[in-house]
């Protein structure tokens, strides 16, 4: 029998892996160093093409884009990690206990995610910020609001499978605390469903976040976002079409690696 | 009629069956016998045609009546199976929960038969279905030929799917396991069933199954399968009379069988002559000791039941309708002693199990009395995939009781070492190696993990086990090991067993006394050889008739 553990690559893996690793890369040197300062203007440079001086050419201020969406990428990696964080961990949570005791608390519970689910999530969302405040951390902590519900369900139902499960009984048999059937007995078996819950939770923070700058909220001007730097685009999509396609593309990418990613995992799995 | 030459199946390069070689003649019943994964289910599936598309032939060819139905290294012929399926041949699955349409009435599932292969008009279907319905024993067939199948019970839908099976007078019939999923009564009719059948119609059955006993009862020759190879094959009589083969020899002793000794007196003996004269006394005294106990009532019960009734609740945990409660056990009284096994036998729906769930303390909805010794009498439960937690490793599923009854009660905390240590003399009690404590679960064979569930009810030395159907989910020779085992720790430790199964052979191996089920009520208690000889109750007689081994 073989101990090892056998990683099974697969194309969906590989290429995953491959466009999300450089994509966060990016992201991640981008808070350190970027080609051009994120916000030198340069009328000189305006509207410049891609060049090898700015390999996605520069913006309406002369802004080198390469190094705004390198900004943009790490802001939107971060904020997005923290809402699937913050929606993940309130999800483990809510869903393990009310999918494991059930009840009265879980048609509570139930009830309000159908509440929240039954409006679009950009619309709740903006309900929250103008209850909060614009501002980075705001737009996470109503963004995690937001998320929280998928992961109950998701949570939730594996709970409900999982609780009359023979090892779960035999576990109260042998008098098992119920935080510890809860977190260190269930929730164990629990992560293959789960991440793959994450992964997909991370696709919708990402466009949702991109969504939100869009429309004006969350990061501000003069820091870099990819929504935003497309709202701007807009105006000058004949003249500079390089401006919109750029951040366009880049959330394409890092999206489309991630989903890549999350598939090949699934496919292991199976 | 049938000829099987020589014939290897392999799934992924891997071989199942090796050179396998059957014959059958026109109203015999020849039974493939062996465990599970010897290759006997897919020597059916290929004979039938219904193997999956992965599997191929890597040698031999199949015959039916000289004509050719495959050969190894070619493509099966679709067209040519399609006109021996059902009519000339059929089978009769295990499940019968699952191998009929839930969604279709069963009379239009048996007519597609004709429709298929017959020119018979809607009114002629019609009436030869019900016809068939009558044959194979199906009463008021105009109802069952209207009903769906989550309306006919198991045994129903069995007769169903044997009057699909034979309503074209086909001369082989192939039957997977036709009565494992099914009641002990019910069991024995489809036996009858098919043997009247057999000899109406003189058709050949392929009989497969792992139950020895029923092999014996039921067919003319045997063929003992192994690891994909057939090992010996001759008539029934000469197998089980005068087994040629070490492995048939073998899974012939592990079968429980009334005509063999208990196995607890056995394991009591094998104690006494292996520890000399301290053991003899030892084991001499425990045999005695059961007795001499219920006699005098000199020792007190470790769980003492009086008028006990278990309730069900009923209705959808939802918020707004009113739960009703259903009463699955009524007014149980006994007594189990130290160091005593108690068997517990009865059919699926009696209330074995919300019994064994109250003396747990797992249903609530109790009324009447338990009194027992024991503060958390633990379990061992049928499945031994699923009474495992996969995400955990075997030295920490050994561990895990322990530290939850340190957690309890701060006077029984360890330290992690003595955990280990304990951990690791419970995998040597239960015969495994200390290599196994690192794996996990999913790395065990079923055996195995039974012997790890076992190893985890007793860590915390509970004294009284409910063992539900502890072995009905094994092998045989499986089987005898863990039954064994089972005993010999009962031994060393002084157990109480609650034992439940619906296989009457098996308790009675394992049991000082046995208490019968029926509908919730325990219709008879008694010792074990004197219920087996003098059965009081008709239902009991039934029982032991319907397991005749």
């Amino acid at each position: 029998m073989k101990l090892k553990h056998n990683f099974k690559w697969n194309k969906y893996l590989a290429a995953g892996l491959v466009m999300t690793g450089i994509a966060v890369l990016l992201g991640i040197l981008g808070f350190f160093w970027t080609p051009y300062s994120t916000t030198a203007m340069n009328a000189a440079e305006k509207f410049s093409p891609p060049s090898l001086r700015h390999i996605f050419g520069t913006d309406n201020f002369g802004r080198d884009i390469f190094s705004r969406v390198m900004q943009g990428l790490g802001t939107s990696i971060v904020i997005s990690s923290l809402v699937v964080l913050i929606s993940g961990a309130a999800g483990i949570v809510i869903g393990a206990l009310t999918g494991y005791i059930g009840g009265i608390l879980d048609e509570v519970v139930m009830r309000i995610t159908d509440a929240v689910n039954g409006f679009p999530s950009i619309l709740l969302t903006l309900v929250i910020i103008s209850i909060l405040g614009n501002g980075k951390q705001n737009v996470i902590i109503s963004m995690g609001i937001v998320f929280i519900p998928s992961y109950v369900r998701i949570v939730r139902s594996e709970y409900l499978r999982l609780r009359d499960a023979d090892y779960i009984r035999r576990a109260r048999l042998m008098g098992v605390s119920r935080f510890r059937i809860l977190f260190v007995h269930i929730l164990p078996n629990i992560f293959s469903v789960f991440w793959v819950s994450v992964m997909i939770g991370f696709n919708n923070a990402i466009l949702a976040e991109s969504g939100m700058s869009y429309l004006g909220i969350g990061v501000q001007p003069p820091d870099a976002s990819l929504g935003k730097m497309l709202s701007d685009a807009q105006g000058y999509l004949q003249r500079a079409p390089w401006y919109a396609l750029a951040p366009g593309l880049t959330i394409v990418w890092l999206v489309l690696g991630f989903s890549l990613f999350s598939e090949g995992i699934r496919r292991k799995e199976e | 009629m049938i000829k099987i030459e020589n014939l290897s199946v392999a799934f992924d390069g891997t071989e199942v069956v090796k050179n396998v070689s059957l014959d059958l003649r026109d109203g015999e019943i020849l039974g493939v016998v062996g465990e599970s994964g010897s290759g006997k289910s897919v020597t059916a599936l290929t004979l039938m045609g219904l193997v999956a598309e992965t599997a191929r032939l890597t040698s031999g060819r199949i015959l039916y009546d000289d004509v050719v139905l495959q050969e190894a290294g070619k493509p099966r012929d679709r067209v040519l199976y399609r006109e021996y399926q059902g009519a000339k041949m059929s089978m009769v699955f295990q499940e019968p929960m699952t191998s009929l349409n839930p969604t279709q009435r069963v009379g239009r599932q048996v007519e597609e038969m004709l429709r298929l292969h017959t020119g018979l008009t809607s009114g002629e279907i019609r009436e030869k279905v019900l016809e068939t319905f009558a044959s194979v024993g199906l009463r008021n067939g105009e109802k069952v030929y209207a009903s769906y199948p989550h309306q006919l019970s198991g045994g129903m839908r069995q007769r169903v799917m044997i009057a699909m099976a034979v309503i074209l007078h086909p001369r082989l019939i192939v039957a997977d396991e036709p009565t494992t999923a099914l009641d002990v009564t019910i069991q024995n009719q489809i036996i009858e069933l098919l043997q009247k059948i057999n000899r109406e119609q003189n058709n050949a059955i392929l009989f497969i199954t792992h139950d020895l006993n029923l092999a014996r009862r039921i067919c003319h020759r045997i063929a003992v399968m192994k690891d994909g190879c057939v090992v010996e094959s001759g008539s029934t009589k000469e197998v089980f009379g005068r087994p040629r083969e070490e492995y048939t020899r073998r899974l012939i002793e592990a079968v429980p069988s009334r005509m063999k000794r208990r196995t607890a007196a056995a394991v009591r003996e094998r104690a006494a002559a292996e520890n000399s004269a301290e053991g003899l006394a030892r084991g001499k005294a425990a045999g005695e000791q059961s007795a001499v106990r219920r006699t005098e009532k000199a020792v007190a019960p470790i769980v003492r039941v009086k008028d006990l009734s278990v309730f069900y609740k009923e209705g959808n945990n939802s918020l707004f309708s009113r739960n009703s409660r259903r009463c699955v056990v009524e007014e149980a009284s006994f007594e189990i002693y130290p160091g005593e096994s108690l068997g517990l036998v009865g059919e699926s729906g009696c209330g074995k199990t919300s019994l064994s769930r109250a003396l747990l303390g797992i249903n609530c909805e109790v009324k009447g009395e338990i009194v027992q010794k024991t503060v958390r009498p633990q379990m061992i439960f049928q499945d031994p995939y699923s009474s495992l937690n996969p995400a955990k490793t075997i030295g920490w599923l050994l561990q895990e009781p322990l530290r939850a009854a340190g957690a309890l009660d701060k006077s029984l905390a360890m330290t992690k070492e003595d955990m280990e240590a304990a951990a690791y003399d419970m995998l040597h009690r239960v015969g495994m190696e200390d290599k196994y404590f690192h794996r996990k679960p999913a790395q065990l064979s079923g055996g195995q993990r039974q012997r790890i569930s076992i190893g985890q009810a007793l860590i915390t030395g509970p004294g009284f086990i409910v063992a539900d159907e502890p072995v009905s989910a094994l092998d045989v020779t499986i089987q005898a090991q863990i039954m064994e085992l089972m005993q010999r720790l009962q031994q060393e430790m002084n157990l109480s067993y609650l034992f439940i199964s619906h296989d009457i052979n098996v308790v009675y191996h394992m049991c000082d006394r046995i208490m019968v089920m029926k509908e919730g009520r325990i219709v008879e208690i008694g010792e074990t050889e004197e219920l087996y000889n003098h059965p009081r109750e008709e239902y009991t007689k039934l029982l032991l008739c319907g397991s005749a081994g």
